[in-house]
């Protein structure tokens, strides 16, 4: 583990803590409906405006991770109510995700093409980590081959090691009660 | 490559990291040790292995074999890896405890670092010190050379994701299209929905079934490759920028969206499929346990895209195929797959970072992409997630090259000339 979480009580503020307890929520909401215990919010301006859970062996679709299924509730609600591509990116820009495990690769990537702000995550994720555990791409923003700077992706501010023990034990329950169908999603152990 | 076949589209494996000559492989520095009681080698061997195992360097052998003039035979042994400074100092003291109960005068070696990919480098390699040298140990056909049946039908099944990136008019897309081996049969197709989120206008045509097809109208991989050389040239126009694996960021720009459309930035080729197939999969094995909980929330979530899967289900050239394994498949979970286990892929552009880590997790077994990605590629140009060790499965890549012939022919036609 990349970092521990004895003294999160003095190293993140209240706020940081409570946002990630909703995400815990969400984790345990997962672990309840049999899948991987991963979840997450979305916060703006200090209100959570959306949330996720893994869905993996639901969908038996190994893609679906909680960060996934929370940017697909925003990209539905704000295209809905009118929002330019312009202006949905804008909203993005100013959204911070709270994860209880390190986004997998697959999900950093798709955060950098969003355009989120930050991610604050719990545990690390040795196997998968996009946000510096194998890759590091919250930090490598690419604009190559169009001059306008929005070809590529764009890097996050990224801080971990939120309540990451609360985030490990759901995962370890979930894995001694056996995984029913097998679907891992961001299994980091 | 090969002249008097002007028809070859070769197919090139793309290794795990970038190939290097045989020479030039990267190297670790070791500890070792000749052993000079030829009887002592296994018990050495057994203590090290228990104190000192060389976790990263599963290629090298513990032990390497000289032979003398004479007939005599020389031993040594790897004790561990060289401390960092490369002070005798830092060795564990474990292993300073062996180097001194057998009286061993330890040096340092060099051993090649990575596994070798080919026999002209584990031929060099074993000049440093021995490595093992095995076919990939995973189960994938190809990697050694594929017989020309295979061949066939990888070519026929690139030519109809070629065809499928078509379907979009003038808006050149990246498609993608997953097959099923063993059946040789498409299970589930998609091309782009990052500008529009729905079901493309035209419908490729007849389901493509390997080898017997004929060779389908290159127009489409002329307009692609030239569209890819003007992007690489540093020209930006809207029609390379259309790929969402080249700019995945491009749909912030996107200026032609309509109101009555939905977009969906994230939704790249690759993406799409694997939802279509895991849609399928659902569809053929249905589990009471979520049934009607996954119809609620789809609804609830996002009408668009049950209205594209309704219009998906009415079209006719994917599922063909469905009815024979429901079946085949009802009532008999054993048969039920496991994701993409088993599937391969292929992909008109190599996939972004988000896109191959996405085939990592449903599992697929071979990735075929007929353009590279220079600016977002994950499998070869940017990055090489098949090589990431770490990961918990591995895919094969292979590059399936366009034949010169038809790419010159198409810069003709496009200068005029
Ligand atoms: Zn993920
Ligand atoms: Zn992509």
């Amino acid at each position: 583990m990349e970092t521990d979480n004895i003294a999160s009580g003095e190293r993140f503020s209240l706020e940081v803590l409570g946002f990630m307890q909703l995400a815990i929520d969400q984790a345990k909401l997962a672990l309840d409906n049999l899948e991987v215990p991963v979840g997450c919010v979305i916060v703006e301006d200090g209100n959570v405006i959306a949330a996720g859970r893994n869905r993996t062996n639901e969908t038996r679709n190994a893609t679906r991770h909680a960060e996934m299924e929370a940017l697909d509730v925003l990209l539905v609600q704000w295209q809905r109510t009118g929002l330019t591509a312009a202006e949905v990116a804008e909203k993005f820009s100013a959204c911070s995700l709270y994860v209880t495990c390190e986004p997998c690769i697959m999900c950093a990537a798709a955060l950098s093409i969003i355009g989120i702000k930050a991610v604050y995550y719990g545990c690390a994720n040795d196997k998968f980590g996009g946000c510096g555990s194998i890759l590091s791409l919250h930090s490598s923003s690419s604009e190559a081959c169009i001059s306008n700077g929005n070809s590529g992706s764009k890097s996050f501010k990224c801080c971990g090691g939120i309540m990451a023990s609360e985030a490990i034990s759901l995962l370890r329950d979930f894995y001694e009660r056996g995984n029913p169908n097998g679907i891992n999603g961001d299994q980091p152990f | 490559m090969s002249s008097e076949n002007d028809d070859a589209w070769p197919i090139v494996h793309v290794p795990g990291r970038p190939p290097v000559p045989p020479e030039q492989q990267l190297t670790v520095n070791v500890v070792a040790a000749q052993i000079e009681q030829p009887k002592l080698t296994n018990t050495i061997i057994r203590r090290l292995s228990q104190i000192a195992p060389l976790e990263d360097l599963h290629h090298v052998k513990r032990v390497k074999k000289n032979c003398l003039e004479g007939g005599k035979i020389q031993l040594s042994v790897i004790l561990c890896l060289a401390p960092e400074n490369g002070d005798f100092d830092g060795i564990p003291c474990d292993v300073k405890d062996v180097i001194g109960s057998y009286q061993l005068s330890p040096f340092v070696a060099k051993v090649c670092k990575y596994a070798a990919l080919s026999k002209e480098e584990w031929v060099e390699q074993c000049k440093l010190w021995p490595t093992s040298y095995h076919q990939p140990t995973y189960n994938i056909s190809g990697i050694t050379g594929f017989s020309e049946e295979d061949s066939q039908s990888i070519v026929s099944f690139m030519k109809y994701a070629l065809e499928l990136s078509k379907s979009h008019g003038n808006v050149v897309v990246n498609a993608a299209a997953i097959v099923d081996p063993l059946s040789n049969q498409v299970i589930a197709k998609a091309c782009d929905e990052v500008c529009s989120w729905q079901t493309p206008k035209t419908e490729v045509g007849a389901e493509c079934s390997s080898s017997t097809k004929s060779s389908p109208e290159m127009t489409g991989c002329i307009e692609h490759e030239s569209c890819l050389q003007r992007c690489s040239s540093g020209g930006p126009q809207q029609v390379e920028t259309s790929i969402s694996c080249l700019h995945p960021r491009w749909w912030v720009d996107e200026q032609t969206h309509r109101i009555s459309s939905f977009w969906h930035p994230l939704r790249h080729a690759a993406i799409v499929a694997i939802e279509s197939s895991a849609a399928r999969d659902r569809r053929l094995f249905p589990d009471v346990r979520y049934r009607d909980e996954a119809t609620r929330e789809e609804c609830i979530l996002s009408p668009a895209k049950s209205q594209a899967k309704r219009q998906k289900t009415d079209g006719t050239d994917v599922d063909n195929d469905d009815k024979n394994y429901a079946s085949h498949g009802n009532g008999d979970l054993s048969s039920k797959p496991y994701l993409c286990t088993g599937n391969d892929i292929y992909l008109v552009w190599e996939p972004c970072t988000m896109c191959a880590m996405a085939l990592v997790h449903q599992r697929v077994r071979r990735v075929f992409y007929a353009f590279p990605n220079p600016s977002a590629g994950a499998l070869g140009s940017i990055h090489r997630l098949q090589g990431e060790k770490s990961l918990n499965h591995h895919y094969a890549v292979f590059r399936v090259l366009v034949p010169q012939d038809i790419l010159n022919k198409a810069k003709t036609s496009i200068t005029g000339s």
